[in-house]
């Protein structure tokens, strides 16, 4: 093993880099941002004899192979009301590899719950490329308070 | 933030711009152009390339990809059958040969991490062909679960098998795949001395020049047929320098290592630079007659098979 992935500067800063995305509540569209944090990833694309388990730091490889993953997601949203601009998005996501491992293209599902006004569940499903720095995302919440639909046009690295 | 931040930063952003790998300077605009024209075909292409007359055979498929022939085993270096690596660095030329004529691999090596020599798609399309699969040290975290045995070698190390041994030798290069990376994938390069009845066969992947590398590796493997030497890239020389012999470069490892023929690679197949096509030959040309070795240097076009060492020759 060359090493166990270590978070630098570079890292941080790449994942200090939102995904933009528009989300639908009280019959407007708002503009949002969203970040994504990683606590925990286990990866089965990988090799049987490398480890799969990830916390924070998960190659593009290793995620977009085919993984689980719980995640968490601060989001911005423009809105009138300030209670509603910030919120937690926390969940957990799978992704499938479609082209060269996933590294071409790859797809996920998903399910979370995010603070947003009390409370709501969300579902979602992506599609991703570039070795799973571009990519976007819908978020369905069958909720009435929740923003019924968000799409995140996904920009992340690692 | 320090310079090594600023490098991975800079890293990073080539690799998201579509950089093949071994380009981290990322000349975008030359990269994507290929994008929207063809390759260039190959014609006559090589469809039985097994050869009953030869000890040791070699078949370049463009690139580093080399379909290695020893007696009656079969090696592939650095596989890339695609169209693309990093996704938007298009082949200038076709691949040597179709997939469906590689016949079945004793072994295939990878020499390090980037796309254009480490490609999981054409792994996957050789599929049940591949028997073995060698990588460098610590390259096993971007390895699928493939069914075939996959190992790291490091660096020295031996894998030995039906009468076959290959060994991770030291190569001057870089580990990492994606940039960000490269903090941590500090292994993860090699070339590899392939060895089987008698025959060596040295392939060096990609790498820098780095006399004591090649010489401890001659002391160590003091009888090889033949050197597979990488040549390009060439220009800005003082950004691929450390990484990247220059052909002049390539006949001083050759000589270094003592061996009796070399046959040059990485060049012409992919823009990972700012060289024409033709430079990095012309400049091979030179320098192998400069330095009296032009007799021994075999120059293949992209899908030309030669015997290097015949059987009963």
């Amino acid at each position: 093993m060359s090493g166990a992935p270590t978070p630098d500067v570079v890292w941080v800063v790449a994942q200090a880099i939102p995904s933009p995305e528009i989300a639908s509540f009280d019959h407007a569209a708002h503009f949002g941002l969203r970040w994504q944090v990683t606590p925990v990833l286990y990866s089965f694309g990988t090799h049987r004899s490398a480890p799969r388990w990830r916390a924070f730091i998960a190659e593009p490889f290793t995620r977009h192979a085919g993984s689980v993953e719980l995640f968490a997601s601060p989001e911005y949203m423009t809105s009138d009301r300030s209670e509603d601009r910030l919120s937690l998005r926390v969940g957990t996501r799978s992704y499938f590899p479609i082209a060269s491992r996933g590294e071409y293209l790859s797809v996920s599902i998903g399910a979370s719950y995010s603070t947003f006004r009390g409370g709501a569940v969300g579902y979602e499903a992506g599609a991703y490329t570039l070795f799973g720095i571009l990519g976007v995302a819908v978020t369905y919440s069958p909720s009435r308070e929740a923003p019924t639909w968000i799409g995140t046009l996904r920009f992340r690295y690692f | 933030m320090d310079r090594n931040a600023a490098i991975s930063l800079f890293l990073s952003a080539a690799t998201a711009l579509g950089a093949s790998g071994c380009l981290a300077s990322q000349f975008a605009g030359r990269s994507l152009t290929p994008l929207f024209s063809s390759p260039r075909a190959v014609p006559n292409k090589i469809t039985r390339p097994f050869r009953p007359d030869a000890r040791i055979a070699v078949l370049w498929v463009g690139h580093a990809t080399v379909l290695l022939q020893m007696d009656d085993k079969v090696f592939l270096t650095d596989p890339v059958f695609t169209d693309t690596v990093g996704e938007l660095s298009r082949r200038l030329v076709e691949p040597g040969i179709d997939v469906d004529a590689v016949p079945p691999v004793d072994a295939v090596v990878v020499s390090h991490m980037h796309f254009d020599h480490y490609s999981m798609g054409s792994i996957d399309a050789l599929g049940s062909k591949v028997r073995r699969l060698v990588l460098p040290e610590g390259a096993l975290v971007y390895a699928a679960d493939w069914d075939f045995d996959v190992r790291e070698l490091p660096r020295w190390a031996t894998w030995s098998f039906d009468g076959a041994k290959i060994t991770a030798v030291p190569v001057r290069h870089v580990g990492w795949r994606y940039g960000i990376d490269r903090s941590w994938m500090e292994k993860s390069f090699s070339g590899y001395v392939f060895e089987y009845h008698g025959l060596t066969v040295y392939f060096g992947g990609d790498t820098g020049y780095e006399a004591s590398y090649f010489r401890e590796t001659a002391r160590r493997f003091s009888s090889i047929d033949l050197a597979l030497l990488p040549i390009a890239p060439l220009q800005p020389r003082d950004f691929m320098e450390r990484n990247h012999e220059d052909p002049r470069e390539a006949v001083l490892a050759f000589r270094d290592l003592g061996a009796r023929r070399m046959v040059p690679i990485h060049f012409d197949t992919f823009v990972n630079s700012l060289d024409e096509a033709g430079d990095a030959v012309r400049a091979l040309d030179r320098a192998a007659k400069e330095m009296h070795v032009d007799d021994r240097v075999d120059r293949l076009e992209i899908g030309e098979q030669r015997v290097i060492v015949p059987r009963g020759g």
